[in-house]
């Protein structure tokens, strides 16, 4: 491979919520911003520095900044976000948990805690609650303080691990 | 919040690495997992005119340990060093450090060769290395250099690395026997920078009085800083009360911070000492 | 025939998660317009100066940039205040203009706009926007600001004043010469504001066709935006459609007129092209309203045996730079709250609102109340200590009676017209005591005198306050009945998260007796709801739901006429409307109901709050382990929705009493402008919240609602402060300013030892 110009745009290969997908974007765009021109709005922009969180979502399976990540990063990687996480119109058991938890209000964080939960549940299944709110301290939510969204988590925690019992 | 223009090359080995840094001249940046330097291309402060992407680089993301020390590649990523069940005794002061960068997200793709050569004031990884007596391989076209963290850090967000450099790892010398380590820090929130970071390494001899010491401390200058005297202050005591209070006392004697807007440089001193007096309270109380 | 009830005080599930969990919510920045173009702020990197020059041409050499404008092209205009209850020459006269003309006031005041085909290209061109700025001596706090030899930041207003409320209840001298005990102090509310989690952002078409403009990206007030852009645009307000998509949180701050939203409209208008403006963070953080810094000198006067007699508070509250939207409220506000739920045989006061050379002030949830409180409810403790009296104790004897109430306020001569400081219903003794209760006062306190050590002290804060609440003038509503059954609610409100569509739409089932899927609200287009005012003051259950309630009735009676039946005795069921006896008819058949709630005057409501804090004395961090906050909501529509409005206005009085702050150098240059520097608490910092919603009905509206978006925010500040002030000892320094990050509480611990 050789330099790809300011001014160039780069061909990227991803895998976007299980679909082979070709970019072609700049070198400095951000994968955010990426995917967000690919139509995959649902991953948000609340600071572009990385302490929010709202553009959280999975590279490789573990939860990443995607303001924080160039799409020229993200080449041969399987890429999730929030679009891919509910399977037709059968809720991911953690969306339902938020619903139910009172886990959003303006909704606007609520993807990047999403995807942030998903990858720790993924990894850590049996991630004690101490474990699972310092994990959500990641990420941040105006509305609601967070709270609700640790209690919604731990429940989709338990959800999950009965289902496998 | 969007990075400037830049050209991107990635590597697809280290020496294309190093000639993609030849190439590009001395205004070029390498990129591995970008945590801190994505953010300074929003903020616009950082300007490169080239990124390599060195990111997902084979070879470089392994540690290993033997009889000679431990050495940690470059690309290995925080939350490796976190969850690393090699990374006790001696070495446990790294697992403790990586555990308290930023978030779990910033963990999962930050580099421990990165946050060397950015060299933050504010970074844990600087401050737990310099307590091992750790080295740095760096490479260029040229060849290899092995640079003493001492020697590594010149000023905040400096080190002696030149343009064509890249630092391929650290190498941590066999631990004096027995030597523990830990680190602790204080920040206003879970994952902002801390206000005050402290890394101590200590080794008892037979007789349970301290041979080796080191006690190093973040965010109160420009670089790590050796806090020369409280070491000698614990050298040959048996970490008692009164040693590690006079410990304590004199790194913050020993430390100029700066007022900040954040964080006053009264309130940082105070911090040091209570934090060089909490670890070192917890080296002894966790191995009597 | 019986009605379906019961959905009015359920927890009926939110309406609009379902987009919101999935990712197809659409948020400003998601709106896409063919041939949108992106415009990008240059802004003032100092704080007062004048412009010497502006220069644009390397920044219009760029490639891909359309335009580059400058005050010079745009008519000399300024954003009107919205509320005529805080329009006053004065502050007309420091209005902002969108572009600064001649002098640059703020850091992030805008000087010039750049428009290029793509964001990154705009940001990379407003870069090379050659300003030349001669620089002027700054005000920089607020305590100085009106002193005499300051800089005036508009020379024709003659100093740096905007307003001044002064208000006067009873023979102030003669009960402080009555007093056995007063106690002084100045106290300071710091700058702090509501960083909602999206950022700011428009999007302004124009259709070639018509000429109308249309801009997506409106909130909380769309129709005040659309009057303000018509008079600043020489348009007629039916020519612009303010259309409001999903927004990621407001509390205040988002949705009022500003800058950009004239600065894209324009730019459509001239460009004629979709023009879209994302605010980034740090923009956010200079551009968006600030809010509550306010000084007071306040004293009290009492009797030895703790009876509260008599305060007298001069205030200085922070306008920044201009008036905004908003007006004299920064002043106001306060002004209206100070005396709080106690019987004060007298009082005088006067809040003033200066100009200092930041960002202008706006309101954020609680305004000027939680000031109010913070000062009030601090002092109030700073009494107790001196009388040996407990702080909850202290209250109790002297909240105005649950037998008290209605309760006006008698303003007497020399006092500013504000509206009447009324409280027409609740129980505020039976209501505080009911906190202590349920969260253990007395074992707290206890609990906190046997914890308290060496490495840890514990303290316990209360704090009680009166919030005002469900502003008019009025609301209409209208509800609209389709083929299919289903009915539509439309009504001038705003969706900021906080769940109105459902606690709309449980209204208007409930008095309709329809289940919430066949109930739709309509309030997201200006051009399909003609006439709104908006989500501000925790006003939309009780105006714009009052509203639904009569329109729902209109319809029903409507529908009783049409078939000669009682109102009661009719049922919409399957597209059609029944009576008694098999009579029926196609639902279309009834047509519209309609109702309008008039609210002349504004509702006070009674709440408190209660915190535990540990204080870490070596480090000096502060914990809140358990916060508890009471609120008579009136009547709870949807008691989940309520709780979770009243828990997130506490989580953030839990940030600003310890976290969050806007501080500036003596430069007037902002010292947070990331989300590093100020810092919004996470779950880590947070307790979980507990809440106990009370319902004493508000008199004079058929729902009895007083609303509740905003109380738990109302008490914290100052309960977290009473708590810390409690872990550090009664004798100790006293806690006079916020946040007590852990810095200042080691200045504190310092300087007691």
């Amino acid at each position: 491979m050789t330099w790809i110009g300011e001014d160039d745009s780069a061909a990227v290969d991803v895998v976007v919520n299980g679909r082979p997908t070709a970019m072609r974007v700049p070198a400095r765009r951000t994968l955010a911003d990426a995917l967000r021109d690919d139509g995959l709005t649902g991953t948000h922009l609340g600071c572009e520095h990385g302490v929010c969180g709202a553009c959280t979502v999975l590279l490789d399976g573990r939860p990443v900044r995607s303001c924080l990540t160039l799409a020229v990063q993200a080449e041969g990687a399987d890429v999730e976000t929030v679009e891919g996480m509910a399977e037709g119109p059968e809720l991911h058991v953690l969306q339902r948990a938020f619903h139910e938890n009172g886990a959003l209000q303006c909704g606007f964080c609520t993807p990047g805690f999403l995807m942030l939960a998903l990858g720790l549940l993924r990894a850590e299944p049996e991630a004690p609650p101490e474990r699972v709110r310092e994990v959500l301290t990641s990420n941040l939510c105006r509305c609601t303080g967070g709270g609700p969204i640790v209690q919604a988590v731990l429940a989709a925690q338990r959800e999950l691990a009965g289902d496998v019992a | 919040m969007k990075p400037p223009p830049f050209a991107y090359a990635r590597a697809e080995s280290l020496e294309h690495a190093l000639t993609l840094l030849d190439e590009a001249g001395e205004d070029a940046k390498v990129l591995a997992g970008g945590q801190s330097l994505v953010p300074l291309l929003a903020y616009r402060l950082a300007r490169p005119t080239h990124l390599i992407d060195i990111g997902r680089l084979p070879g470089l993301d392994t540690m290993r340990s033997d009889d000679t020390g431990l050495v940690v590649g470059g690309l290995v990523r925080h939350h490796e060093l976190e969850r690393s069940a090699v990374l006790t005794g001696p070495w446990q002061v790294l697992r403790e450090a990586a555990g308290l960068i930023g978030h779990h997200p910033i963990r999962i793709r930050g580099t421990f060769a990165g946050s060397l050569a950015h060299a933050d004031p504010a970074a844990e990884l600087p401050v737990a290395a310099t307590a091992l007596d750790a080295s740095f391989t760096v490479r260029s076209t040229g060849g290899d250099r092995v640079i003493p963290a001492a020697e590594f850090f010149v000023g905040p967000f400096m080190t002696v690395l030149e343009p064509a450099e890249i630092v391929v790892d650290g190498r941590f010398p066999a631990p004096p026997a027995g030597l523990r380590s830990a680190f602790a820090e204080f920040s206003p929130r879970a994952g902002d920078f801390a206000f005050v970071a402290v890394a101590v390494a200590v080794a008892l001899d037979d007789g349970g009085r301290v041979r080796h010491a080191r006690i190093v401390l973040g965010c109160v200058g420009a670089l790590p800083l050796r806090a020369g005297e409280a070491e000698d202050e614990l050298m040959g005591s048996a970490l008692t009360e009164q040693a590690i209070d006079a410990a304590a006392r004199a790194a913050a004697a020993g430390c100029d911070p700066v007022d900040g807007p954040h964080a006053s440089a009264t309130f940082r001193r105070e911090l040091v000492a209570v934090l060089v007096g909490r670890t070192l309270r917890r080296l002894r109380e966790d191995h009597p | 025939m019986t009605r379906v009830r019961g959905l009015v005080g359920a927890d009926v599930e939110r309406l609009a998660d379902l987009p919101l969990l999935t990712g197809a919510a659409r948020y400003v920045a998601d709106v896409h317009r063919d041939g949108e173009v992106h415009a990008r702020i240059v802004r003032s990197q100092v704080a007062h100066a004048r412009i010497v020059g502006i220069d644009t041409a390397d920044a219009e050499a760029v490639p891909g940039v359309l335009a580059v404008i400058t005050a010079d092209d745009l008519p000399d205009v300024r954003i009107p205040i919205r509320l005529p209850l805080a329009d006053t020459p004065r502050a007309r006269r420091v209005l902002q203009p969108p572009l600064a003309r001649g002098v640059v006031r703020y850091v992030g005041e805008p000087i010039a706009v750049v428009v290029a085909t793509d964001a990154y290209v705009a940001e990379d061109a407003a870069e090379l926007v050659d300003v030349d700025l001669d620089d002027l001596d700054v005000v920089a706090e607020v305590a100085t600001a009106a002193d005499p030899g300051m800089p005036v930041l508009h020379p024709d207003l003659g100093d740096n004043i905007v307003s001044s409320y002064p208000l006067h209840h009873g023979d102030v001298d003669a009960a402080f010469a009555r007093a056995d005990v007063v106690v002084r102090e100045r106290l300071r509310m710091h700058r702090h504001t509501a960083v909602p989690m999206e950022t700011r952002g428009a999007i302004a078409e124009v259709d070639p066709a018509t000429g109308r403009l249309t801009l997506w990206g409106g909130a909380k007030v769309k129709h005040a935006v659309r009057a303000a852009l018509g008079e600043m645009l020489s348009m007629e307000p039916a020519d612009i459609r303010i259309v409001e998509v999903n927004v990621g949180g407001g509390f205040g701050v988002r949705g009022e007129a500003y800058p950009e939203d004239y600065l894209v409209a324009f730019l459509a208008l001239r460009l004629r092209r979709p023009v879209k403006w994302i605010e980034d963070r740090t923009e956010h953080f200079v551009a968006t309203n600030h809010a509550r810094e306010q000084e007071h000198e306040l004293e009290i006067a009492a009797t030895a045996d703790g009876r509260l007699l008599a305060f007298r508070d001069r205030a200085w509250c922070d306008q920044g730079a201009y008036a905004r939207s908003q007006g004299t409220l920064p002043e106001l506000l306060p002004a209206l709250h100070l005396p709080g739920p106690y019987r004060w045989e007298a009082f005088a006061l006067e809040t003033t609102g200066v100009l200092t050379n930041r960002t202008p002030v706006g309101t954020y949830r609680g305004p000027g109340m939680t000031e109010a409180a913070f000062v009030r409810e601090r002092l109030l403790d700073v009494l107790a200590g001196r009388l040996g009296l407990d702080p909850a104790e202290l209250r109790r004897r002297n909240l105005i009676r649950d037998d008290d109430l209605p309760f006006t306020w008698s303003l007497g001569a020399g006092s500013a017209p504000v509206p009447p400081i009324s409280y027409q219903s609740g129980a505020f003794c039976s209501s505080f005591e009911t906190l202590l209760e349920r969260a253990g006062y007395d074992e707290l306190r206890r609990e906190a005198a046997t914890r308290s050590g060496d490495t840890i002290s514990v303290g316990v804060g209360v704090a009680t306050y009166v919030e005002v609440g469900a502003m008019g003038p009025f609301e209409d509503a209208r509800i609209a009945p389709a083929a299919d059954g289903s009915f539509v609610v439309h009504v001038g409100v705003a969706s900021l998260g906080q769940g109105v569509e459902t606690v709309l739409a449980q209204i208007a089932g409930d008095e309709l007796g329809v289940p919430m899927d066949r109930l739709r609200v309509d309030h997201h287009d200006t051009d399909a709801v003609p006439m709104g005012f908006g989500a501000f003051a925790s006003r939309s259950t009780p105006v714009a739901g009052n509203a639904v309630l009569l329109a729902a009735r209109d319809l029903r009676t409507k529908a009783a006429k049409l078939l000669g039946a009682e109102p009661d005795d009719v049922e919409f069921r399957d597209g059609h409307v029944h009576g008694p006896g098999g009579a029926s008819c196609p639902v279309q058949d009834v047509g519209e109901g309609r109702g309008r709630f008039d609210k002349p005057h504004p509702t006070f409501s009674f709440g408190a709050a209660l915190s535990v804090v540990e204080v870490e004395r070596d480090t000096g961090r502060v914990r809140v382990v358990r916060h508890v906050v009471v609120h008579d909501v009136g009547r709870a529509v949807n008691p989940a929705l309520v709780r979770g409005q009243l828990a997130g206005a506490a989580s953030q009085g839990i940030g600003a009493a310890l976290l969050e702050e806007l501080s500036y150098d003596e430069r007037a240059q902002p010292m947070a402008t990331t989300l590093g520097d100020y810092r919004l608490p996470s779950a880590g910092e947070l307790p979980d919240i507990e809440v106990i919603v009370l319902e004493h009905p508000a008199p004079g509206n058929p729902l009895g609602a007083k609303g509740a978006g905003e109380s738990g925010m109302v008490g914290t500040p100052a309960a977290v402060a009473n708590a810390v002030a409690d872990a550090l000892g009664a004798t100790g320094p006293q806690v006079t300013t916020l946040p007590l990050t852990a810095d200042r509480v080691r200045a504190l611990l310092r300087e007691a030892t």
